[in-house]
This record gives C-alpha cells, structure tokens and sequence, in this order.
C-alpha cells in the first residue's frame, strides 16, 4: 500500500493516521464512561483520567478530560505495580487489576486505577501490546470521615480507607465476585461506588477491544512503531522548547500554610543544562503530621510533570515523551515524597502551590511565558452528614478561584487549581435537591484580583445557609502565601473560610472539620490571582471599566491603582496623577530598601 | 398553483428547493448568499428556480444567522435580572478548565457585561415552593438603570425557577409592561430543565439574538409580502421541525443549528422509506464534515448544545439535533509540522481563496486538490463544467507543502503518495466523528448503513464505511442540494419537557401520569397556536436512568406511564447502548418527560426527487480516466449519474458525476440504482 516512505524510517504518513486512531479511542472511552457512571463526581466533576499504557508502563495516550493532577502517570504507575506483582507473564486477556497502593501511587485512596492487558489477537497469551487503564475516584473507600480523602485529621494511611493492591477484579473474563463484595463492603455508599465500578470496568474492557481491533485492522507492527513514534516526537517538541531556555539554574520559593499554625517551606530550583530540565526539589519541608503528604509518583513526580507540560508542550496531548528530558530530584521525607503509611488524604492540596513555584522559576528563564500566581488551592470543603431519611451524604466539593495576569492579559477567572482540568462545578439547583442546605449567593469577590498594569483574576464569594445537622471538612491553602505578583504587580486577596453561628460567633478558618447547625452559615471565599507589572502603569480606561463592571471598588481604585474620580464619577486626571506619582516614589522607596512592590 | 419553497440560506451559498404539486417535481436553485440583506439571495434563488412569490404557498427558511449573531458577538444590547447573590453564575459558569495545560486559558466573556446583571429578591426552592415571595418594588427599582443604560432586551432567570415559574412569569410581565419596546424573555419559557447556569445562559442567549431575529423576520416578511407572497412563513427549528415565524422569534435560540439540520431530516425520510433502522447521516462540506445518528426513521436530540465549542463557548438548552462535527471539509488545508507529521485541518480554505486547483489565489493543497491529483474529481466537470479545475497547480501544492517536507521527495509518485496520504488522513478524521456519535454513545458502528451527502460525502462515503466496518452506504438523490430538500420534508414539530424526578412506585406513577396530563395539554395548546388547523400528532419519552446516575437515556412509551413497562423498555435500551443492564436492584427512575407534538404538512413524496433515467434505458461511461485507488493507477469509467435507470448495477472501480456532487466506487464495491433513484453501495473488504 505505501509506494515511497522514506529510506529507513516507517511510513510518516500511516503512522499519523494510527496517532490519530490511538488518540480517540481514550477520548471515546471517556464520553461512554461519562454517561454511564452513577455517583456526580464522576459524572458532573469529572474525577477520572483514561488512557494506553505501553507493555512497560509508559504512558501513550490519555484522554482529553483526564486532569493534570493524573499526568504524572498514574494509569502507568497502577501498570507498572500489576507487572511488578504479578509479573507480565501472569496477566492474561481477561484479567482486570485494581490498584490504588499507597505506597506505589502516592495518591490518596479514592484514586483508584483499573488496568487490563491488550494482548494480541485477544487471545490468552497473545504478545502483550499494552495496557488499558482507567482511573476512577471512587466515592468512598472507607477511613475515618465519609469520602475518605476528605478527612482532616488522620495520622496514617490505615485511617483513610480501604487498600487494594493490585487485585485482580477479573479473571479470564470471569468476574471475581468476591472482590466487589469487598469494595462494597468498605463504601459507605456502595450503590454508587458499584455503579461507577461497572462503568470503570466496561470502558476498561470496551477501550481494549478498541486497540485490538485496530492491531487486527492496521498490523501489529505499525502499532507498535506508531507507539514508539509517538513518544519520539513528544520528546522532540519538548526538546525544542528547552533548547529555547537559556541554561542556567532558576530558583523561586514560597510557603504553604501547614498544618498547626507553622508554615512549610516551598523551595524550587529548575536545572536547564545539555538539553534536560531537572527539577530540584530538595528545599521542599518534611513529610507533616496530617494528611497533606504525598507519594513521591503522586506528588513531587507529578507536581514537576504538571509544571514542565504548560511550558514545554501544552498543546500537545500527553506522552511519556513530554518528560523523557525531565529529572525530577527530591530526597525522601518531604511532603511529596511522603513515606508508604504517611497520611495522604490531602494528598493534591499542595500540589497547585509547588506548581505555581516552580513556574515562577521557570518563568525567570522565560519572562514571556510568565504569569503571576493563581487562588492556588483545592479548596476542598465537603459537607457530610446524614439526609431527613437517614442516609449518609456527602458533597465535595472544591473552589474556583482567580489566575494570575501576564504581560499581555489580565488574569482569568473564577478557574480552579492548575491541578485540576475539566471539573466542572455541580450546579446550586442540583446541591439544593439533594441537600439539606441552601446557597445564599455566588458571587465574584471585588478587589480579589491582585492590582497591576494587568489584573489578576477575580476570587467567588459561596455562602451557604445550614438547614439540618451536618459537618463541613475544610482543606485550603494559601493563606499565608498569597497569590504573588510578577514585575511590580500586587498579590490578590486570600482565600479563607469563615463559620457565622445561629447565635453570633464566627469563625475564620482554612483547615480541620466543623460541626454545622441549622440556622449558621459558611461563607467560602476564594483568593483571586496576582498581577502583574505596576498598578499605576494601568491604562485609566481599563480602571474605570472594572470600576462600572464592579470587578474594583472605587476606594481600591484609589488606594491600589491611583485612579480618582471626581464627584459626577468621572475621572479626575489631576488627582490621578498626584497619586500615580506618590504611588511611583514610594515604590522607588521601597525598591531602594530592598523591599518589594508586591 | 401552490408551490412549496425551502431557502437555506448558508456561509457562501443560499440553496433553493421548489416544488411544484402541478408537475410533482423539484426544482432547485443556487445563488450567492447576499450579505447587506439575505432575503435579496432568496427572493433571487426563487426567481432563478421559477418559483413566483404570489403563487408560493409556503417558505421555509433555514438560516445560519443566529449561530452567526452568538459567534461574531452581534446581538442586542441585553441585560440579565437574576436572584439576589446569582447575577455571577453568568460569568461564572462552572468553573473548569477544559484545556487543562493552557496557562492562559479563559472562557469567551458573556454575552451580558457585569454592569448590567441587575439582582431581585425572590426565593424558591428546590421542591418549588416560595421562601421569599418576588419582592415587585424591588424589581421596578431597576427600571431607570435599564432605560439609562437603553437596554433592547431583558433576560430573566431565577434559581431553582425550573420547579416554579411564577416569578420568572410574574417578572417578566412587569418588565414588558414597563419597558414596551424592549425584548424580554425567561429561562423557563425556553427550557424546563435544572442546572441554573445552563438556563440563564439560554436566556441571555435569547434576549440577545431576540431583537435581530424579529426585525429579520419581519423584513422577510415584508420584502416576499410586496412582491405578492401571502403564503405560510417558517423557519427550521434545530430540532427538526418547522416554526412559523411567530415562534421562532419567540424562541430564537432554537433556531442555531438551523442550518444543518435539513440534509438530517431528508436523512430520516430515506431511511424511512427504505426501510433502514439505523443509519449514520454524513454530510461533507467545504469546511467541516458532521455527522448524526438516524434510528428507526427518527433523530436524536441533545439537549445542551455549546455556543463556540465546549472548550470556552456557552451552553443552552435548547432541542438540538445530536451532530458531531469535524474539521475535514473539501477546503481543508493538508499541512506538515515541524515533529514531521502530516495534519489536515482544520484550517480550510473555504470558497475564498478556495483550493489551489480553483486558481483564485489559494496556495496551500486541500482535500479537494489531493481529490483532483488522485482523479476522484473530474478537472472539467465541477460544478456542471461552471468552474475548470487546474491540476497540475494542485499537484505542485502538494509536491512543495507536504511531500517534500515529510520526505517523500519530488517524483509524481511521491506526489500521489502523498495525495492518498491526505485522504486517508481526512478518511480517519472522520472515522474519529462518526465513532464519537455511535461509540461513545453505547452504539456498535457496524450495525449502521451510511448515508452520505453534502459536496463531498458521496467521494468519501465507500472509504469512510470501509474505515469503519459499515457494509452499506445510500448517496440519496441530490445530495448536493440535501439539505434545502430535507426542508421541504420536514413536518411541524414541537417538544415541551419538563424535569421531575419519580421512582417506579405508584406514587411515582400517579405523579408522573399527573404531570404527562399537564405536558400534554401545553403541547396541545402549543400546536394549536403553532402549526394552526394542522392536527398534531403527540408521542412520549420518559428520560430514564438508574438512580444515582446523571446521565439519561430517552425511552418512548405509550398511553399512560406504567411502572413495568417502563421498566422493560428502560432496560431494554440501557442493554443496547451499554451492553449490559443493572437491574431493579439500582433502581430505574425516571427524571424527565417529553412530549413531542408532530403535525404533518403538505410535502412533496421522494419520488419528486428521483434522478434516475427512465426504465430500459441503456447507459453508457461518458468517459474514462485515470483514478488513483489503493492499488494505485487505473483507467476507471465516469458515469453521468442522471443516464442510470433504476435497477442498474455496477461494479467498482468507478466514478458517478452528477451536479454539485461525485460519487467513487473503490475496486470490488458494488452499486445498484434504487427505486428512489438513490445509489446503494456495497462495501467491499
């Protein structure tokens, strides 16, 4: 069929179209999975990631909705621990493996992978093409609070849930009842977490047979060059873009907020030499006491992959390839490199924060790709409790919040965390249905965004009114590190969590879990981003309009921007420019002592 | 004399059908669609097709203006009065970031400014019942920021408003009062469905297009009315059926896949009547190609349709027809990039420049060229010879962009290599398309005939349904022109639909027969007023899924809802599309009725449309040429598609020409004139 490929390489043309077949088959499987899961984090929040994994556990393809927080690979990681325990010998057409292994996956353990061998021809032993995985969160895997990644006070890993390390749910095809029973048996809501098992299982299967029948269609050799090919040019585009990176070393450090009032360090240094990027993070702080650690696979690996896949191939879908070139050093004992019984149901929740500071010393190395900091934060906030009929709820979810501006643009929002992709927000009207509680409002957070000639995003402002008897588990970040500024732009505005009881108290808090009573309320407010270059270089138009839009106060116009109006609201250019001067020679000050514009 | 017109009026060309009872034939005509004021293109193509105004008993009009008016941000100065503490849910949306890695990733902004998203109070909840009654001085507080900011249209949309609309009614009775020149609209009047962000979205999408669309209409009408049309006006509803205007222009949003929807509906026709249960609808055009699942002679609809894509577009509710489309059309540019790889699209070069082979200043190789260079595309036969096309200038595109690039060096043969290559290439595009439609919809592909139409389809249809495992592929009479005659077929149809959620218990039953009484009284009403003495047809879905599940699948019913019937058929359903059923113990329930009111009207039968030669006719090639297969060159026959009578058959390879459209048989595929003039192609291996 091909008349002329080039010498000595494969057909270019044949193996882009097998890309391209390879590349839908996750995109399907992830519609199919989509319509037919039971619980709404899977259907409506879109907890999932789907995806090839090559015979060794490399990354081929994942779907389009599959979130950041899963690219470190954790398809291949749940892969490679099945090959590991089992051997590959032993892993016959049929067979489905569950893992969600602490010590392996370093996730917490909601986040369950179901893999299955592609071998060739569908038979037993047919030569291994790879594997078909699909990461599901499960609802609820047992442990102390229901959810069980959302509790706030556990000390180890036994008290967030059930472990599975690659357990074999099929066998020859045969369904291994036993272990159902086992998953239900530890689900506080096991009609769910059934219901979304059998999709996990049928897009499992459904998206092998998929590959198998293009290994029938195209020829197992193609496959298998494609595969290869693929990976190649992901390492290539990446390639180019470091070649582009002046070598050097950048730093950037910030903090987390902790978990007992002390703050972690966040130290980064990225390493471009001979054509790699390493990312350092030996200045991150130690493994903590709580549950906001994490494995080295689900933390520091894919905290770096996070960070390295916006600035080298973004556009690109993910391949191994995009982190051939990438070293990641972390020594063992911090936080993301949390020992195998670490608690670690919060195990992303610092994650948006080392990515964004290890895209400012990135972005050292490339200024016009900046962007300053995002709200940063899970912003996990689960109420829980039991419904007037006496069964258990449960309703995570997670904030939105405001990204940071770049040179051109101002920030976007109300986004979430650069962990997460495609999750969308579970609508009020459906909460309200369900629920004992009712939104009171939701609203964009003015002055959120941090001032500069570009702003940052806008923060949301949720306050819930509490009708029966319930808890809310908290779990926030960036409080003491506020969403930074780039160039002379200011930081946005914090995010924070306060409690108003029936009788007068109120509470601000960002972390732990609270009894609710009907009649208080919450109110969740998220940070905004930050800004970037000086606030008073912003152009007097744009000021006003964020003014009528109500995106900015007209006192934080003044105090932040140096923009004044006049009493008919008009601009009053006079005034502006007296207080644009003030605001220039104070900076100058600053910068004289050292200090910091943002 | 009554004829009855279609006029779809599209990005470069406005198509006419006009069929005339006398004769009991169709006409068509084509003209270019005239910017300043569309209804010149149309009075224009009736002219050109002999259709005189004042002997027209009905017009239909398919229309891209209002897709057109969200996409280029040309509507109606609109305001949204929304629920104390929600006039953000409009910006807000849900939050999510669907191209994850994109560091500077920000959604379209909304079609209404911050500034004016004006708040009420008013509560109801979720069971609908009133916590706050609308607070009416609050309401007329607004007014004078509405009159200074000179606002044309109003949206109103209230939380939880789809369990009680009476504030959403009661409000936007006090705005119309109030503000008598200005278009007002409510999200319940137009969807009846949850998710607040999705319903307010739909409102303000209304009230934006809303203005425009009602002095479209009535200049429309105006212009046919002075040259003696007083005939029925109508336009075509996303869903499939046609609006008298009065409809449409209180509900514009069902108007945005207006366009595509005609070559769908003349689709099912022939799936009807040939008898077809299930057929993928494939319509090739320029720029993109799409494609729609037709079962048992019906279309799916979907219900949130995405305004600019899903990635950073809006949604609205509306009825629209379940279409995936894809960036693979004739003018699609064939590219190669700097990792060595070959892409098609999904730029396209459209009509301006158009292709390289169409030498009106086009540079970069296209589907169409590599067509031309393999010789699936007659170079003087385009169009009925109205446009020559150059092939060598199409050869030289793909030797410089592409071949040499990926490697494949200079020679013809590289040349031609390459020119499969894009194809083939287009071929998998589309293979993607019509997998997302069947695959990830719970369907097996190969269960389906093709149905392939639009400029392109039929030179694609053999390979796309060898790509995909489909035995049979039907190129319909005139598939260039499908679309504007799937309007003349379609009938008057309307949906109303509510959400409620009931179990399968007799309370649930008593319920849902209550409300389904209640639908289809309004749909009842509805028809009366819309399709006037035309006596409407009524059938039921319930949506159903096991409880937990956010997905629903539609199941039809008849007569009155019971608990085990309903059952069966749920499950029944649930089985075909996902390949196993959960049973009793997940609990079926059922989260929305629909009740879809059909009123036929005066159409033309497809015998009308019938291309084939008269029976006993002996046909023969009216030339043979080169044509580029799999096995490469063969001297392949070309046939004029009108010269084929009924019953002829013959065997691939072979090319088909007719106006507008060229049909390939590949080596080995066998086609046969049907009894609608229709070519049925079977696939070979």
């Amino acid at each position: 069929m091909s008349h002329l490929p080039p010498a000595g390489t494969q057909d270019p043309i044949e193996l882009e179209i097998l890309r391209h077949e390879i590349l839908s088959i996750p995109n399907q499987i992830e519609r199919n999975i989509e319509r037919t899961a039971f619980s709404p984090l899977v259907q409506e929040y879109k907890d999932y990631a789907v995806g090839l994994v090559d015979p060794e556990g490399a990354l081929v393809a994942q779907s389009r909705g599959s979130l950041p927080i899963f690219v470190a690979n954790a398809l291949g990681t749940g892969v490679r621990e099945a090959l590991e325990i089992h051997g590959a010998e032993a892993l016959r057409h049929g067979d489905a493996v569950l893992t969600n292994s602490a010590a392996t996956l370093g996730q917490h353990l909601n986040n369950v992978v179901l893999s299955t061998p592609i071998r060739e021809g569908g038979a037993a032993d047919g030569a291994l093409l790879g594997f078909f995985a699909v990461l599901v969160h499960w609802i609820d895997v047992g442990g102390s609070t229901p959810g069980s990644s959302t509790g706030t006070n556990t000390t180890d890993v036994w008290q967030e849930g059930l472990q599975l390390p690659s357990v074999r749910l099929l066998q020859g095809g045969r369904r291994n009842e036993d272990v159902f029973r086992l998953c239900a048996a530890n689900s506080r809501f096991p009609r769910l977490l059934l219901g979304d098992l059998e999709a996990q299982l049928a897009g499992c299967l459904l998206g092998r047979d998929m590959v198998l029948e293009v290994a029938a269609r195209r020829g197992v050799p193609l496959l298998r060059a494609t595969v290869a090919a693929m990976r190649r040019q992901a390492e290539a585009a990446a390639a180019t873009v470091i070649a582009a990176i002046p070598p050097g070393e950048y730093y950037a450090e910030s903090v987390l907020d902790g978990e007992a009032g002390v703050t972690v360090p966040v130290g980064v240094a990225v390493r471009v030499r001979d054509g790699r990027l390493t990312v350092d993070l030996s200045g991150l702080g130690p493994q903590m006491a709580g549950p906001s650690n994490a494995g080295r696979n689900g933390g520091a690996v894919a905290a770096a992959r996070i960070a390295a896949k916006y600035v080298l191939t973004p556009d690109e879908p993910v391949n191994q390839g995009d982190f051939d070139r990438l070293t990641v050093e972390a020594p063992d004992g911090t936080f993301l490199t949390a020992r195998p019984d670490a608690p670690i149901g919060g195990s992303g929740n610092t994650i948006p924060t080392v990515v964004d500071t290890i895209l400012r010393a990135l972005g050292e190395a490339l200024p016009d790709r900046a962007a300053a900091a995002h709200h940063g934060t899970y912003g996990v906030h689960t109420l829980f409790g039991r419904l007037a009929n006496g069964e258990l709820f449960a309703n995570l979810d997670t904030a939105t919040g405001g990204w940071g501006a770049t040179a051109e643009e101002d920030g976007a929002f109300p986004l979430r965390s650069n962990a997460h992709g495609d999750v969308p927000d579970i609508p009020v009207e459906m909460q309200e249905a369900l629920y004992p509680f009712l939104l009171l409002g939701k609203a964009l957070r003015p002055d959120s965004g941090g001032p500069g000639r570009r702003r940052g995003g806008l923060g949301v402002e949720k306050t819930y009114r509490i009708l029966a008897p319930c808890k809310v588990s908290l779990k926030f970040e960036r409080a003491q590190c506020p969403p930074w500024g780039l160039q002379g732009g200011g930081a946005g505005q914090t995010c924070f969590v306060e409690i108003r009881r029936a009788g007068g108290e109120v509470l601000r808090r960002w972390k732990g879990t609270y009894a609710l009573e009907p009649g208080d309320t919450l109110r969740v407010v998220s940070g905004g981003g930050g800004g970037y270059g000086p606030p008073w270089e912003r152009e007097p138009e744009r000021v006003l309009a964020d003014i009528a839009a109500g995106y900015v106060t007209p006192g934080h116009a003044a105090e932040a921007y140096g923009v004044l109006l006049g009493p008919d609201g008009a601009l009053d250019r006079a005034a502006t420019e007296r207080r644009r001067a003030e605001l220039r020679a104070t900076a100058r000050h600053d910068d004289a002592k050292g200090g910091q514009a943002a | 004399m009554a004829y009855l017109v279609a006029a779809d009026t599209g990005g470069t060309f406005t198509d006419i059908a006009v069929y005339d009872p006398a004769s009991r034939r169709i006409r068509f005509g084509k003209t270019l669609t005239t910017y300043g004021n569309l209804v010149d293109g149309v009075a224009q193509g009736m002219a050109e097709a002999g259709a005189e105004p004042a002997e027209t008993a009905s017009l239909r009009h398919g229309t891209t203006h209002v897709i057109n008016a969200f996409l280029q941000r040309r509507g109606a100065r609109t305001a949204l009065v929304a629920t104390r503490g929600f006039r953000d849910v409009l910006e807000i949306g849900r939050g999510s970031r669907p191209l994850p890695f994109e560091l500077g990733f920000r959604r379209d902004p909304p079609l209404v400014p911050r500034a004016l998203r004006l708040e009420v109070a008013e509560r109801i909840a979720a069971d609908g019942s009133v916590l706050e009654p609308l607070d009416e001085d609050g309401l007329a507080a607004l007014l004078p920021a509405l009159r200074a900011a000179e606002v044309q249209a109003v949206a109103v949309s209230f939380l939880n408003a789809y369990a009680n609309p009476v504030h959403e009614e009661r409000a936007a009775a006090l705005l119309r009062a109030a503000l008598p020149g200005a278009y007002v609209t409510t999200g319940t009047a137009l969807t009846r469905e949850w998710f607040e962000y999705e319903r307010s979205a739909t409102a303000a999408a209304n009230a934006y297009v809303g203005p425009a669309i009602a002095s479209y209409a009535k200049g429309f009408a105006e212009r046919l009315g002075a040259e003696g049309f007083a005939g029925g006006l109508a336009m075509m509803g996303s869903n499939g059926g046609v609006m008298p205007f009065a409809a449409a222009v209180e509900r514009p949003v069902a108007l945005v896949e207006s366009g595509p929807i005609g070559g769908v509906i003349a689709a099912a026709e022939y799936a009807r009547a040939l008898g077809l249960p299930r057929v993928v609808a494939f319509d090739m055009g320029g720029t993109t190609a799409k494609c729609a699942l037709v079962e048992e002679g019906g279309f799916a609809v979907q219900s949130t349709y995405w305004v600019g894509g899903y990635a950073r577009g809006f949604p609205i509710r509306s009825p629209v027809l379940d279409i995936v489309e894809v960036g693979a059309g004739g003018g699609s540019i064939a590219w190669a990039d700097a990792q060595g790889r070959l892409h098609v699209g999904p730029r396209s070069a459209g009509s301006e420049p158009g292709p390289v082979a169409f030498g009106r200043g086009g540079t970069e190789p296209t589907v169409t060229d590599a067509n031309l260079v393999l010789g699936r595309i007659g170079g003087a036969s385009f169009l009925g010879g109205r446009l020559t096309l150059d092939a060598a200038a199409a050869a030289a595109a793909i030797r410089d962009k592409v071949a040499i690039p990926l490697g494949y060096g200079e020679g013809a043969e590289a040349t031609a290599r390459v020119a499969r290559g894009v194809l083939d290439l287009a071929t998998t595009l589309m293979a993607g398309a019509v997998k997302e439609i069947t695959v990830a919809r719970g369907h097996d592909v190969r269960d389906f005939a093709l149905m392939a139409f639009g400029g392109g389809g039929p030179i694609f249809g053999a390979d796309l349904a060898r790509e995909l495992g489909i035995p049979l592929v039907i190129v319909p009479p005139q598939p260039g022109n499908f679309s504007a005659a799937g309007m003349l077929l379609a009938g008057a149809r309307l949906d109303v639909a509510r959400s409620l959620v009931a179990d399968l218990s007799p309370s649930g039953m008593a319920s849902l027969a209550a409300a389904l009484e209640a639908l289809e009284a309004e749909a009842r009403a509805a028809a009366q007023r819309e399709f006037g003495d035309v006596a409407a047809r009524l059938s039921h879905q319930a949506e159903m899924r096991y409880r937990g599940q956010r997905h629903a699948v539609l199941v039809d019913f008849a007569g009155a809802p019971e608990a085990t019937a309903l059952c069966e058929a749920f499950e029944r359903t649930y089985r075909a599309r996902f390949g196993r059923s959960l049973g009793v113990d997940f609990a079926p329930e059922v989260v929305g009725l629909r009740v879809i009111a059909e009123g036929e009207t005066a159409r033309p039968d497809l015998a009308a449309i019938s291309p084939a030669a008269p029976p006993g006719s002996s046909p023969c090639p009216i030339a043979h040429r080169p044509l580029h297969g799999p096995g490469g060159w063969t001297e392949a026959p070309v046939w004029r598609r009108e010269s084929l009578p009924v019953g002829f058959a013959l065997t691939g390879p072979a090319v088909i020409e007719e106006y507008g459209a060229t049909t390939l048989l590949g080596p080995g595929d066998r086609a046969e004139i049907g009894a609608l003039g229709e070519i049925t192609i079977r696939v070979a291996a």
